[in-house]
């Protein structure tokens, strides 16, 4: 057959793969400070902008968006080019894309910095951001689909179906999760509320991790192991089998980030069994690259390229296996809100995203600039920095989450709490934080190796930009199966009935969580003394978000004993039915804060004492990591916002009544001028419109309504639930 | 072109993506035992705890938790043991540094922004020794003063009295916070 000769386009690749490599030099610095302001408050440099509540979402979303997002559209560019033998679709899309991409995150870095976030993780940038990403996110889709429909090969590959149910799923996840009512330009309140966004934004984030961290890397290792290895996949019907059960799969285990929360026990059920069910599919994917390194194995020690596949696969294994494990209720119950998460995630991107996006970088640069690696040796340096950062990084956190939980769970012989005071586990755990702060230098220092390594590989090589191709046409055939054609075969030349069988094992599980969870009223039950918070605690709450607390303090008590004993009674659903967004956290860095209203309950303390506390946290405990937040005493809460805030949350069906929103900004001062009169018999003389009137008045707010339900029903004990009375009426 | 082994070449399929093989290998066995072995669990798990209800979801699990404690505790006041003076004094100044009175009544009890002046002799709530008790132990909630009962035994509460009474009382430290209450004890 004819050959046709055509470029491919390795500009764009070159654009994202050094996109790839500024953004990750930024990521890990921010983990890097992130790590030093865990163990010493002084590195959050006094300044709102580079204090951790605002730092630690700009780290999370430049090492996922920003690094493992350009390499995906790095190693999509290539790959897809090649194994479907065209030039991408269309060259403006390609720029369109790249260019795009790099305005979101610039943007999200700057609103991050500024305080401008909805708070839900990894989906912290406002609505407008929102868009673009949408916008971008399908002219890649656009791009790829192009691409696919004019490929000159009549197959598929295995790396490209991964693509596709990557862009399909996160498309469907962002959309849903960032569905807000703006107030302004940059402040939105998510449209679900409590625990329903609660479950909204943990479909999203687990899926987060599925669709843009697992499966896009999944679709990478399927083209550059065997490229890197130049050995044949191991098993083509596993690809199948692993990849249907993985996209099938995946999409449900949400719920295991909400174990024994206020979420319906049904729901908690779906994400620990689909999460277990997920052990299979995950590693289905690690031994069809392991086993594809089959018989060169003596090359991988050799070849730093294939070291760092390796590594990540393995990495990948292990992040999967985890995953579930935790997922199990019982573990679950130790492991969240400690070290351990963090431990975990920290696997998985260093060394899945991290080590394959190294080796992909490793064997992309010198091919495309038709030479040879500069440094062997460095290669192999850096593989050993990175691995030792991996070591120095996760094993003092397992240590720490261990050590931390056991401390929060300790009775001792009275009954009592054995460590009633937080601050205790926090300062035993600091030597681990010291140690993590030298795994993470350790893995910055590689990818500096790197960089240095690949700039001078590029200077001895020519770039080439149009790389020259042929290939016959794509042989026109039959739409139907032809003899002896299975019908996988079938489906992998059939790329519209592909997508829309993708769409759709994507689509049940979220659909089946979701649906009844918003629908059917008794899986939040109404509790009666839950009101609506005032204005002036509605922009509290927006202090609270803005500056980022929710990064170290839940706002969800378990229903434990070692729990309910420190902070108070267990959350119950029908507590957060005004929360737009939910704020129920997931990490405990400090402890939690659902019950800090419970006036004679274990976490309250008088305004004095957070004024002094948000201030200065260590003039009060020399030994605490909070940092201070002193601008919260000089600045002002926009009141012209208020009502605005009100009438945004009375769209979403709060029930404010007109005048309460007419009147927001009276109720707003006559609220903060108590709260500054008792602070004034302190001797403490602040505005009633600052900031941290505002937050007082919300952390005064959280766990009251509980209270006042007890109180009305005259029931004394936690077990007796006022939800489940609800319930049933 | 992808290096393939003499034993591999029957299983080779057709396929080429840019060079790259596909070998026509069967999934490890073991992979799709574990596959079915954990869909067999997960049905087991559903019907065990939604549909036969043969073991304790959350609520029931904390129930049953809460209840067991009430059976085997309940002592936290009853294991007194004799101290002298000496040693109460020793406990109370532990005590006072380490359930965090100095965050908000001073290192030395001097008071701060937040509470009062434990070494003067003027008293908000009452400076006897029943009165310091039961402030420490059922707290001034509405002022801020955390009750203690849950994490501090009867008898350190009162080894913590005897401290303030005995010790902090009258020592007029440096930057004493000014004299609050009408309870004068002398």
């Amino acid at each position: 057959m004819e050959q046709q000769t055509f470029y491919y386009d390795n500009k764009i690749v070159r654009l994202f793969l050094n996109a790839t490599l500024l953004w990750g030099v930024v990521a890990f610095l921010y983990g890097l400070l992130l790590a030093l302001q865990l163990a010493f408050p002084v590195f959050n440099l006094g300044m709102e902008y580079s204090t951790f509540g605002r730092i630690r979402p700009i780290h999370t979303n430049a090492a996922i968006f920003a690094f493992v997002g350009n390499a995906i559209f790095a190693g999509a560019y290539y790959s897809m080019q090649r194994v479907l033998k065209t030039r991408m679709f269309s060259d403006l899309l390609s720029k369109i894309n790249f260019w795009g991409w790099q305005l979101i995150i610039v943007l999200a870095a700057l609103t991050l910095t500024l305080g401008m976030t909805t708070s839900k993780e990894y989906a912290e940038l406002e609505w407008p951001i929102d868009i673009l990403i949408a916008i971008v996110w399908v002219v890649f889709g656009w791009n790829m689909f192009g691409t696919i429909y004019k490929r000159r090969v009549k197959h598929i590959y295995v790396a490209i179906w991964f693509y596709i149910a990557s862009f399909v799923a996160v498309a469907v996840l962002h959309i849903v999760n960032s569905l807000e009512v703006p107030v302004t330009l940059f402040k939105s309140y998510s449209v679900f509320a409590g625990v329903q966004d609660g479950l909204v934004q943990w479909w999203y984030g687990h899926n987060a991790v599925a669709f843009f961290l697992t499966t896009p890397f999944l679709g990478l290792m399927y083209y550059f192991l065997p490229k890197a290895a130049n050995r044949p996949v191991f098993s083509y019907k596993l690809s199948i089998i692993h990849f249907w059960t993985l996209v099938f799969l995946y999409i449900w285990a949400g719920p295991h980030h909400l174990l024994y929360s206020s979420l319906p026990d049904w729901a908690q059920t779906l994400g620990v069994v689909f999460s277990v069910m997920l052990i299979a599919p995950s590693w289905g994917g690690m031994l069809n690259g392991l086993l594809t390194l089959r018989g060169v194995w003596d090359k991988v020690r050799e070849n730093p390229i294939l070291k760092f596949m390796a590594v990540a696969v393995t990495a990948y294994g292990m992040s999967t296996l985890e995953g579930p494990m935790l997922s199990l209720k019982s573990v679950n119950a130790i492991s969240h809100f400690t070290d351990w998460t963090i431990a975990h995630v920290h696997i998985g991107a260093m060394g899945w995203n991290g080590f394959l996006t190294f080796g992909m970088a490793y064997w992309l640069i010198p091919r495309m600039y038709d030479t040879k690696l500069y440094s062997i040796k460095l290669a192999n340096f850096h593989f050993w920095l990175g691995t030792l950062g991996i070591l120095f990084y996760a094993i003092p956190l397992y240590w720490a989450a261990f050590t931390q939980t056991l401390m929060w769970k300790e009775f001792n012989a009275d009954g009592m709490l054995a460590y009633p005071n937080f601050l205790e586990t926090v300062t035993q755990i600091m030597p681990m934080y010291y140690t993590r702060i030298v795994g993470g230098t350790l893995f910055l220092l590689g990818m500096v190796v790197m960089l240095y390594n690949l700039i001078k590989t590029a200077y001895s090589g020519k770039f080439i930009a149009e790389e020259m191709a042929s290939a016959p046409a794509r042989e026109v055939i039959s739409s139907s199966r032809v003899a002896g054609e299975t019908v996988h075969s079938w489906l992998e030349r059939r790329p519209t009935p592909f997508y829309i069988l993708i769409a759709l094992a994507v689509l049940v599980g979220g659909i089946v969580e979701i649906v009844p969870m918003i629908a059917i009223k008794s899986n939040v039950a109404t509790i009666a003394t839950v009101t609506p918070y005032t204005p002036l605690e509605l922009q509290g709450r927006d202090v609270y978000i803005s500056e980022g607390c929710v990064n170290c303090h839940s706002q969800l008590v378990r229903p434990f004993r070692s729990e309910t004993e420190r902070y108070g009674e267990y959350s119950k659903a029908g507590e957060t039915v005004y929360d737009h967004p939910f704020l129920f956290g997931s990490r405990r860095i400090g402890p939690d804060l659902a019950r800090t209203g419970v006036v004679g309950g274990k976490m309250y303390k008088n305004a004095t004492w957070h004024y002094n506390h948000l201030q200065n946290p260590q003039a009060l405990n020399a030994q605490s990591n909070m940092p201070p937040y002193p601008w919260l005493i000089e600045s002002d809460v926009d009141v012209s916002l208020t009502e605005a805030k009100v009438r945004a949350m009375m769209s979403l069906g709060v029930p404010y009544t007109e005048d309460e929103a007419k009147m927001a900004n009276d109720l707003y001062m006559n609220q903060a001028n108590l709260i500054t009169a008792s602070l004034k018999e302190s001797g403490i003389n602040v505005e009633p419109t600052k900031k941290i009137v505002a937050l007082i008045a919300y952390l005064h707010r959280l766990g009251k309504d509980i209270t006042m339900s007890k109180q009305a029903d005259g029931t004394t004990t936690n077990a007796d639930s006022n939800t489940d009375k609800t319930a049933q009426q | 072109m992808a290096e393939v082994y003499k034993d591999e070449e029957s299983k080779l399929m057709d396929h080429d993506f840019d060079g790259i093989k596909e070998l026509d290998n069967p999934p490890p066995p073991w992979i799709m035992w574990v596959l079915y072995f954990t869909i067999a669990w997960s049905v087991v798990y559903m019907l065990v705890y939604h549909v036969f209800k043969v073991a304790d979801l959350q609520d029931a699990e904390y129930a049953n938790e809460m209840a067991s404690v009430v059976q085997n505790a309940g002592n936290a006041n009853t294991n007194v043991v004799a101290m002298t003076e000496e040693e109460m004094l020793a406990a109370g100044e532990k005590l006072f540094a380490d359930k965090t009175c100095i965050t908000c009544h001073g290192p030395v009890g001097e008071g701060n922004a937040i509470g009062p002046n434990l070494t003067d002799n003027a008293w908000i709530h009452g400076g006897s020794k029943e009165a310091i008790f039961n402030v420490i132990k059922n707290g001034v909630p509405e002022k801020g003063m955390t009750p203690y009962k849950d994490q501090i035994t009867d008898q350190n509460i009162e080894s913590l009295v005897v401290y303030i009474q005995k010790k902090l009382v009258g020592s007029n430290p440096p930057n004493g916070k000014a004299a609050q209450g009408d309870s004068i004890v002398n």
